[in-house]
C-alpha cells in the first residue's frame, strides 16, 4: 500500500509513465546518493513476486488443514494466477501506436517512447535493407557493424533535446546533412503526460577508409540524411521503434461524432480494411470505442485522432497473457461468492 | 398526543413533499409554468427551459432563488428577467464573488452579502477578460485560487451575456451572425434534410430563412413573448405561448422525458431527503437522552420516507438521462448515499438496536450534502464522453466500485460510532459490542467483494477499451488501495492479530482510504479521472481525514488502556 500511495503521488510531478517505470515496473526503487544508486524500497515487481510466493506458500500449507474453506482456497489460487499473469504481461507485452491517414495503408506500428537508429541500404531497386539499432544500445561509445563494414561512434545521446537553428551559436557539431545547420541542446525529460520527448544523437560514421562525417539524428529530424560507403547509398534516421506485422491495415473512413451543439465527443469510429496475403484474408472491420480489432495476436484499439479528422490513431497491443486477468478474476470471484454464500447460510441458520 | 405525534410528523413531511409537486408560478398572470416546460437543446440534450434557469442561476449565484429586498425570485423568473427585462435584471445582485483579490482587481469593495450585479460588473469587463485570458491556458491545477476565481467569474459573465442574447432577434445580417455565435442554448426545432429535428438558435434560424418565407413558429413565439413580457402584457404573452404550445403538440420530441425533468426540478427530491435525514439523526440522538416519548418511532417513519424519496429521485435521474445511476462525481455521491442508507436499513432490520438507523441517517445526510456542493458547476445530467458511452460498463464497473465505496464508509462509520460510544459510555456492554462487531465484519466482507469486483471490472473495461488491464492510473491505484485495505483488515481479524477494538480502529482507516480514492485522486490533476484541483474540497478532505485519525487514536488509546 505504501508503494502504491508513494508511486501515485510521485506521478504528479514525474508524469504517469516515468513514475510507473520507477515504482511499479521495477524490482527496486532507487535513489541517488552521490554517484551511486542505492535501492531504498522494494519496487512493484519485487512486491508482486513476494506476494505470489507468500500466497503459494500459504496455499501449500493451508490446503490440507482447511479443505472445507474451499471457496477461499479457490480465490487465493485465482489471485496467484492474476498476479503471475500481470507480472508476465508487464515483462512481455508490447504496446505501440499506429497513426494512419484516411486512404493510407500501413503494416507496422510505432512505439510511443522507444526509438531506433536505422541505416537503410537503398542500393537495391527491389527492396531496402534496414539495419536497426534499438535506443538501449545508443549510449556514448562505439558500435561496430561488421556486415556493413561500418562503425558508428555515438558521440552524444540525449533522451530529450531542443533543436533550433541559431547561426549565432557558431557551427553545429555535425559536419554533414540537415543536422549541420541545427543546434541541439539537451533538455530534461518530460513530466507531463501530453508531452513527448525528442531523443537525439550525434553519430560519426566510419568505414574502412576513415570517417565519413558526423550527423545529428533526431526524432524531430525526419528529412533523409544520406552517405555513400563501399558503393552503396545509405540513409540514416533516428525514428520511433517500429513493430512490423504480417498483414496490412488500410484506413478507409474515420468518423468523429459529437453531441449536437457541443464539443463533447459522442463516438469515434474507424473503418479499416485488413489484408493478410498469408492467410488469404481480405475484409473490412469497424474499430470504435470499446470495440477493438483482434487479429493474429494483435489487438487494435481506437485511441486518438487528429489532423482535422483525417488521421486516426490506434493503440496496438501484443500480449499473449491477455487472458490471465480474466481467468484469475473469475476464479477469485467464484471462490469469494462460494465462501460468502456458505457463510451467509451458516449465519442465517444460526439466527433462526 | 404522545402516541400519535410520530405519525403526525410523517404526515406533515409527506404533505410538504406533495406540495412541492405543484407548479410554483400559479399566482402570476403570465403562465410562466408553461414556459418553463418548453423544450430547448443545450449540452447535447433536450431539456426544459426550467433546467437552463436553475443550472445557470446555480453557477452564477450559488443558489436556486434570488432574494431581493422587495421580493424573492425563482430561478425561472430570474431567467425571464435576464432574457426579456435586461435593464432590470442587470440591476439585481446575483453574481457571487467571495475572493477579495478578485474584488480588488475590479475595484469593488467587499459586502456583507457577496453578490454583485451585471450592471456594476460590466464596466470592469475588459479588465476581467484580460486577466482571464492570461490564465485560461494554464491547467486548472496550476492556477492559484485568484486565477481560478477570475477565470470562473469571466466564464459566468459570458454565460449571462449569452443568456441575454439567446432569444433576441435582429434585422441586420451581421447582428444575426453575431447572435448565432452568442447563444447559450438552441430553442428552435428545425428539420434537416433527412426530416430529423436539428435544434438551432433563433438567429441561425432567421439566417437560414429562404427569402419571403415565414419565420419558424418558435422564433415568432419567443419574439412575441419577449416583447409582451417586457411590456407587462399578460394577454399577448399567454396568447403567443398558447399558439406555440399547440404547434409543439405535433412535434415528435422527447416530451415525456422533458416533463419528467420539469417535475424532478420542482420536487428537488435529494434536498428533501437531505433535510429529513438530518432530522432523523437529531431525533435518534434525542431519543437516547429521552427515550420512550416517540422519537424512535418518528425517526423510523421519517427515514423510510426519506429513503423512498431518495430512491425515486435516483431512478428519475436514470430515466431522464437514460443511463445507469452513476455517470459523474455528483451522481456517485447520490448513489453512495443511497447504498449506505439502504445497507443501514438492512442492518437495522437484522439487529433492531437503532444503530442501523443512526448510521443510515448520518451518512445519508453527509453524502447528500457533498452531492449538493458538487451540483454548482453545471448540468448534473450531462452527456457522457465517447469512451464512457457504454451502458454495460457504467452499470457494472462503476456501480460495483461505488457500492464498494458505500460499504467501506458504512463499516468505517459503524466502527467510529462504536469507538465514540465506548469512549464516552465506559461501561462494557458485551451484547451490544458483539453485535457491533458482527455488523462491521459483515459489511467489510460485503465491501471486500464489491470493491474487488468493481476494480476487476474496471480492468476488464480498460482492456477492452485501451488494451491494458492495469495502467497504474491514480484512480486505479486508489481502488487497489481500498481492496488491499479491506483484505488487510479481514486478514488481521482472522489471524487474531487484531482484537475487536483494533479491528474497529482499522475499519475507521478505511474511511481515509476511500475518501482518498473517491476524491483525493481526482485532485492530483493527472490520469484519466482527473477533475482538477478544488481548493475547498481539498480542505474538507484533509479535515475529514484528520478527524478520522483522531478517532483512530482514541480507539487505540481505549484498547491499550483497557488492557491494563
Amino acid at each position: 500500500m505504501v508503494l502504491v500511495l508513494w508511486g501515485t503521488l510521485a506521478q504528479v510531478h514525474l508524469g504517469t509513465y516515468p513514475a510507473q517505470r520507477i515504482f511499479f515496473d521495477s524490482f527496486f526503487v532507487f535513489r541517488r546518493f552521490g554517484s551511486m544508486r542505492i535501492p531504498i524500497f522494494p519496487g512493484g515487481l519485487t512486491l508482486g513476486l513476494a506476494w505470489i510466493v507468500n500466497l503459494s506458500a500459504a496455499y501449500v500449507g493451508q490446503v490440507r488443514r482447511h479443505l472445507h474453506k474451499v471457496g477461499l482456497l479457490i480465490s487465493h489460487l485465482g489471485l496467484i494466477l492474476l498476479l503471475a499473469g500481470q507480472f508476465f504481461t508487464q515483462v512481455f507485452s508490447i504496446e505501440s501506436h499506429l497513426p494512419i491517414q484516411i486512404g493510407e495503408s500501413q503494416n507496422y506500428s510505432e512505439s510511443s517512447r522507444a526509438v531506433e537508429l536505422v541505416l537503410i541500404d537503398k542500393s537495391n531497386r527491389d527492396f531496402d535493407e534496414v539495419t536497426s539499432i534499438p535506443s538501449g544500445k545508443l549510449k556514448a561509445g562505439e558500435l561496430s557493424l561488421p556486415r556493413l563494414g561500418l562503425t558508428l561512434s555515438v558521440k552524444k545521446y540525449f533522451p530529450n533535446a531542443v533543436l533550433s537553428m541559431k547561426p549565432e551559436l557558431g557551427p553545429s557539431e555535425a559536419t554533414r546533412g540537415v543536422g549541420a545547420k541545427v543546434h541541439v541542446e539537451e533538455a530534461p525529460t518530460v513530466t507531463q503526460d501530453d508531452e513527448e520527448n525528442v531523443p537525439s544523437a550525434l553519430v560519426e560514421v566510419k568505414d574502412a577508409q576513415g570517417s565519413l562525417g558526423t550527423w545529428w539524428v533526431s526524432s524531430a529530424l525526419g528529412a533523409p540524411q544520406s552517405f555513400n560507403s563501399n558503393g552503396k547509398d545509405y540513409e540514416i534516421y533516428l525514428r520511433p521503434r517500429r513493430y512490423y506485422f504480417p498483414f496490412t491495415i488500410t484506413l478507409k473512413e474515420f468518423h468523429h461524432d459529437i453531441y449536437p451543439g457541443t464539443d463533447i465527443p459522442k463516438n469515434f469510429s474507424s473503418l479499416v480494411s485488413l489484408i493478410d496475403p498469408e492467410a488469404n484474408v481480405k475484409r473490412d472491420n469497424l474499430i470504435y470505442m470499446n470495440h477493438p480489432l483482434r487479429y493474429r495476436g494483435y489487438t487494435f484499439y481506437q485511441a486518438s485522432f487528429g489532423n482535422n479528422d483525417q488521421l486516426s490513431v490506434f493503440a496496438v497491443v501484443q500480449n499473449p497473457f491477455a487472458i490471465s486477468p480474466y481467468l484469475g478474476c473469475a476464479m477469485v470471484l467464484l471462490g469469494l461468492a462460494w465462501h460468502f454464500l456458505v457463510s451467509l447460510t451458516a449465519f442465517l441458520r444460526k439466527r433462526s | 398526543m404522545k402516541r400519535s405525534w410520530p405519525l403526525l410528523s410523517l404526515i406533515v413531511a409527506a404533505g410538504i413533499l406533495a406540495a412541492s409537486f405543484f407548479p410554483k408560478h400559479r399566482s402570476t398572470d403570465m403562465r410562466l409554468d408553461d414556459v418553463a416546460a418548453l423544450p430547448v437543446l443545450e449540452g447535447g440534450r433536450v431539456k426544459p427551459l426550467d433546467t437552463i434557469a436553475r443550472v445557470s442561476l446555480l453557477m452564477i449565484h450559488g443558489r436556486q432563488t434570488v432574494h431581493l429586498p422587495q421580493r424573492t425570485l425563482t430561478a425561472f423568473e430570474w431567467l425571464m428577467d435576464v432574457m426579456f427585462r435586461p435593464e432590470e435584471a442587470n440591476r439585481e445582485n446575483v453574481f457571487r464573488i467571495d475572493n477579495p483579490d478578485v474584488l480588488g482587481a475590479i475595484h469593488m469593495e467587499q459586502r456583507k452579502r457577496p453578490y454583485y450585479s451585471f450592471g456594476e460588473l460590466r464596466p470592469e469587463f475588459p479588465t476581467i477578460e484580460k486577466q482571464a485570458s492570461e490564465f485560461q491556458n494554464l491547467k486548472s491545477e496550476q492556477r492559484s485560487s485568484y486565477q481560478r476565481d477570475i477565470v470562473n467569474l469571466f466564464n459566468r459573465l459570458i454565460l449571462y451575456h449569452k443568456l441575454q442574447n439567446t432569444l433576441l432577434v435582429a434585422q441586420d445580417k451581421n447582428d444575426l451572425e453575431f447572435l448565432a455565435q452568442a447563444s447559450a442554448f438552441s430553442p428552435v426545432p428545425e428539420f434537416d434534410e433527412k426530416g430529423k429535428i436539428a435544434w438551432t438558435s433563433m438567429a441561425q434560424s432567421l439566417l437560414n430563412l429562404k427569402p419571403a418565407a415565414r419565420p419558424h413558429p418558435a422564433v415568432v413565439a419567443y419574439a412575441l413573448m419577449g416583447q409582451a413580457y417586457h411590456d407587462f402584457d399578460p394577454t399577448s404573452f399567454n396568447d403567443a405561448l398558447a399558439r406555440y404550445r399547440e404547434w409543439l403538440l405535433n412535434l415528435s420530441y422527447e416530451r415525456s422525458r422533458v416533463q419528467a425533468e420539469l417535475l424532478f426540478n420542482r420536487v428537488q427530491p435529494f434536498y428533501f431527503s437531505l433535510v429529513v435525514y438530518l432530522l432523523v439523526a437529531i431525533f435518534i440522538f434525542v431519543s437516547w437522552i429521552k427515550p420512550q416519548i416517540g422519537f424512535e418511532r418518528a425517526a423510523h417513519h421519517l427515514i423510510l420516507l426519506a429513503y423512498l424519496v431518495h430512491t425515486v429521485g435516483l431512478f428519475a435521474r436514470m430515466i431522464i438521462q437514460a443511463r445507469p445511476p452513476v455517470t459523474n462525481l455528483y451522481s456517485s455521491a447520490i448513489f453512495v448515499g443511497w447504498m449506505t442508507v439502504g445497507l443501514g436499513l438492512v442492518l437495522e432490520r437484522l439487529y433492531k438496536n437503532g444503530i442501523g438507523h443512526l448510521v443510515a441517517a448520518c451518512l445519508g445526510f453527509l453524502t447528500l450534502i457533498i452531492a449538493h456542493h458538487l451540483s454548482n458547476s453545471g448540468d448534473t445530467l450531462e452527456m457522457m464522453r465517447a469512451v464512457l458511452d457504454s451502458n454495460f460498463w457504467l452499470a457494472t464497473h462503476v456501480v460495483c466500485v461505488t457500492i464498494g465505496y458505500s460499504s467501506t464508509f458504512l463499516s468505517g462509520f459503524l466502527a467510529l460510532v462504536y469507538i465514540l460510544r465506548k469512549s464516552f459510555q465506559g461501561a462494557p456492554d458485551d451484547k451490544s459490542d458483539v453485535s457491533f462487531e458482527k455488523m462491521v465484519y459483515g459489511v467489510v466482507c460485503f465491501s471486500m467483494f464489491f470493491s474487488f469486483l468493481g476494480t476487476i471490472l474496471g480492468g476488464i473495461w480498460a482492456d477492452q477499451s485501451w488494451g491494458r488491464f492495469w495502467g497504474w492510473d491514480p484512480k486505479e491505484n486508489g481502488a487497489l488501495l481500498i481492496v488491499l485495505w479491506n483484505a488487510f483488515i479481514l486478514h488481521a481479524r482472522w489471524s487474531k492479530t487484531a482484537n475487536r477494538t483494533m479491528f474497529m480502529v482499522l475499519a475507521v482507516f478505511g474511511n481515509i482510504v476511500t475518501s482518498f480514492s473517491w476524491f483525493g485522486v481526482n485532485m492530483l490533476g493527472i490520469g484519466l479521472h482527473s477533475y482538477g484541483f478544488m481548493e475547498e474540497t481539498f480542505i474538507w478532505l484533509i479535515a475529514f481525514m484528520a478527524s478520522q485519525l483522531l478517532v483512530m487514536g482514541l480507539g487505540t488509546w481505549l484498547n491499550f488502556s483497557h488492557k491494563k
